[in-house]
């Protein structure tokens, strides 16, 4: 057992013989990078004139006002290309370049991390694969078509349930091919070592600006600090550097889809047990015969049946608390700061937002929180406007 | 002695190449899948590899993929697997069988209580392709002789080989191409230096699997390897004949043959 894979009992390399020494490659040169003042100059210079860094910490005061307690947000919306996702995804490009590979792929569920991998790709002259289910294709059009005019290639993946899950296992079949010269970039916190760990390095910007700006504006540290979790991108760069703050509380709001009652939900630390999937071990909606379970959220990015491991070792070790919030919650709480705030969250941050504003029943006016406003909606006015008419959506 | 080791090794001592088909277990049902070992073990197959299915095939080209999900439609499951296999042992089939399985089927079941199964049920050996030498030791500290963990090599795998042959029981299963499951013929541009690196280090059988469909596939490599195995052929070949023992009886007689004389 490779012991620094895993977190607590999660992690490790789950994959094929052939992939083992893609990893232990992909890991050193991790590593060295990471160790690397100039690599790090370069990344951080992309983050800033490139991806527009810092994002604000915004002080949302009418949502403040309303639920009696001092409501931060983080923005990552106002990343460019509309998410966290881009953070990560210069990291790891970065690395690839570094490497020598002139191919990347990836896998998307919403179509974020597909965007900002297209993105990145188009910036840095590369070839550029991108896996997508195609239910996820058909309920993320506008993303699509983005990917397509930044020059990527979109493979729709028609197997299992034709989303995230799939298009994830898809990728991985495809690297385990074409490992030689092609790099792969795993948007979510998941995956094999080092993964989980490089996803958490390139995100954890995040804490780092947030705990900073925090700082400035409240003279400590913050109360409560709060993100969405699907896969845990978004989440463990928030926590990142929190964790060792252990008078923060950390809280991941998975999503609870149609309410964890129904059976249609994506709230794998609710109701999973200790799996393997996509290289890793970590909590994951199974069957009883122990297949993995499809998830259900009406947020395309939170649609995942596993969690990184390292939010499962947060877990288990109680140092963060998860919870999840049902698709309508996410909506009313979507809704309530589009009109008090005037902001556009994604269904996906929605989550995020829908929880601060129950938990802070639990806070005085002087404390204060911070929440992760990982995306932006625009991505998803369709799937908002069907649920507005009442007409549904996909999945 | 392990059945895998017993019937590998006679092979070996009597030059003969070994010859192992996969399928997967429930496709289309359990008595098809009974149906066929049998035929298979009466036309001389020396190992069977039984695929449970699993939602979730890494490892699986479209062929395997599609034939998992069909079989767990129609209710495959890894209960079921083993009371086949049970039933089978029952009726005296005494071929070596080895499952091909994901390692969430086996952390799903418990892998203590997996391991007292397989003893139970007659199968003498596991495949398990994402499970690589690092993450074995849970599993195997269950395992005893009866159930061998078989290992795996990639093309890839150079320095790795000598630690994950050190370990190697029954056969070493060489993978021939880069990927997945099913790219017909398909193999890696180092392959033959691959084998003979493998065949000389290795002191059990050397099998190569992965995008093999006849003999003549192989016949470059036949003196690096100890025999072949097959899988996404004979699925296809299955479902194409609509699953008929004769066919799948006739293949087997047929590619052990080849094999054979490929090696005269």
């Amino acid at each position: 057992m490779n012991q620094k894979a895993y977190y607590g009992k999660f992690g490790g390399q789950y994959v094929s013989e052939s992939l083992m020494n893609t990893l232990k490659e992909v890991d050193e040169a991790f590593e060295e990078a990471i160790h690397d003042p100039k690599f790090m100059e370069e990344f951080h210079y992309y983050l800033k004139q490139y991806v527009g860094r810092e994002t604000p910490l915004y002080y949302a005061q009418r949502l403040s006002e309303k639920y009696k307690t001092k409501i931060y947000l983080k923005r990552e919306d106002l990343n460019h290309t509309g998410a966290h996702k881009i953070n990560n995804v210069l990291g790891q490009i970065l690395l690839a370049k570094r490497m020598g590979k002139k191919k990347v792929i990836a896998e998307t569920g919403a179509g974020q991390h597909g965007v900002a991998t297209a993105t990145g790709a188009a910036l840095f002259g590369m070839e550029c694969t991108v896996f997508m289910g195609k239910e996820d294709i058909a309920r993320q059009k506008l993303n699509v078509m983005r990917m397509e005019m930044l020059g990527a290639k979109v493979v729709s993946v028609e197997s299992g349930s034709n989303t995230l899950k799939d298009a994830t296992n898809e990728a991985i079949r495809t690297w385990a091919k074409v490992a030689e010269d092609t790099f792969y970039i795993i948007g979510s916190a998941v995956g094999p070592y080092p993964y989980p760990k490089m996803v958490k390095e390139f995100q954890s910007v995040i804490s780092r600006e947030a705990k900073k700006q925090h700082y400035e504006v409240e003279g400590r540290l913050p109360d409560v600090v709060m993100a969405c979790v699907g896969g845990g991108s978004n989440s463990i760069g928030m926590f990142a550097d929190f964790i060792e703050e252990k008078d923060v509380k950390l809280i991941g709001v998975e999503a609870a889809g149609k309410g964890i009652e129904t059976g249609e939900h994506a709230s794998a630390m609710a109701l999973g047990k200790p799996g393997v999937l996509h290289g890793m071990k970590s909590y994951l909606l199974q069957d009883e015969n122990g297949n993995v379970q499809l998830a259900h959220s009406i947020s395309a990015g939170l649609d995942y049946p596993g969690v990184g491991p390292e939010h499962a070792f947060l877990k288990d070790s109680k140092r963060a608390e998860y919870v999840a919030v049902t698709d309508m919650e996410a909506m009313d709480a979507l809704m309530e700061l589009t009109r008090l705030e005037g902001i556009i969250p994604a269904i996906e941050s929605a989550h995020a937002v829908a929880y601060a504003c129950k938990y802070a029943a639990n806070m005085t006016e002087n404390q204060s929180m911070i929440v992760c406003l990982s995306g932006r909606g625009d991505k998803d006015v369709h799937t908002i406007a069907d649920y507005l008419d009442g007409k549904g959506y996909l999945n | 002695m392990n059945r895998i080791e017993q019937r590998l090794n006679q092979n070996i001592s009597n030059g003969v190449k070994s010859f192992i088909t996969y399928m997967t277990a429930g496709l289309p049902n359990y008595d098809t899948t009974k149906k066929l070992v049998k035929a298979q073990e009466e036309a001389g197959i020396d190992v069977i590899e039984i695929g449970v299915p699993f939602s979730d095939p890494i490892a699986d080209g479209p062929v395997i993929q599609q034939a998992s999900f069909e079989a767990i439609q129609n209710g495959a499951t890894i209960d079921k697997t083993f009371a086949m296999m049970k039933e089978l042992r029952e009726e005296n089939v005494n071929v070596p069988i080895v499952f091909m399985l994901y390692y969430n089927t086996i952390l799903h079941y418990g892998p203590e209580e997996f391991a007292v199964q397989c003893k139970a049920c007659g199968i003498d050996g596991l495949i398990v392709p994402d499970l690589p030498m690092e993450e074995q030791d849970e599993l195997k500290t269950f395992l005893s002789d009866d159930t061998i963990l078989i290992q795996l090599v990639s093309p890839v795998s150079n320095d790795r080989v000598d630690q994950i042959l050190s370990d190697a029981k029954g056969f070493v299963y060489c993978v021939s191409s880069m990927g997945v499951t099913g790219q017909a013929a398909d193999f890696h541009k180092e392959v033959k230096n691959y084998l003979s690196m493998i065949k000389s280090k290795s002191k059990i059988p050397v099998m190569m699997g992965f995008g093999i469909r006849d003999a003549k596939d192989v016949s470059p490599f036949i003196s690096d390897i100890d025999g072949a195995i097959v899988g996404t052929h004979f699925i296809d070949l299955m479902r194409t004949s609509n699953y008929d023992s004769k066919v799948a009886s006739d293949y087997v007689t047929k590619f052990k043959q080849d094999l054979n004389n490929t090696n005269k």
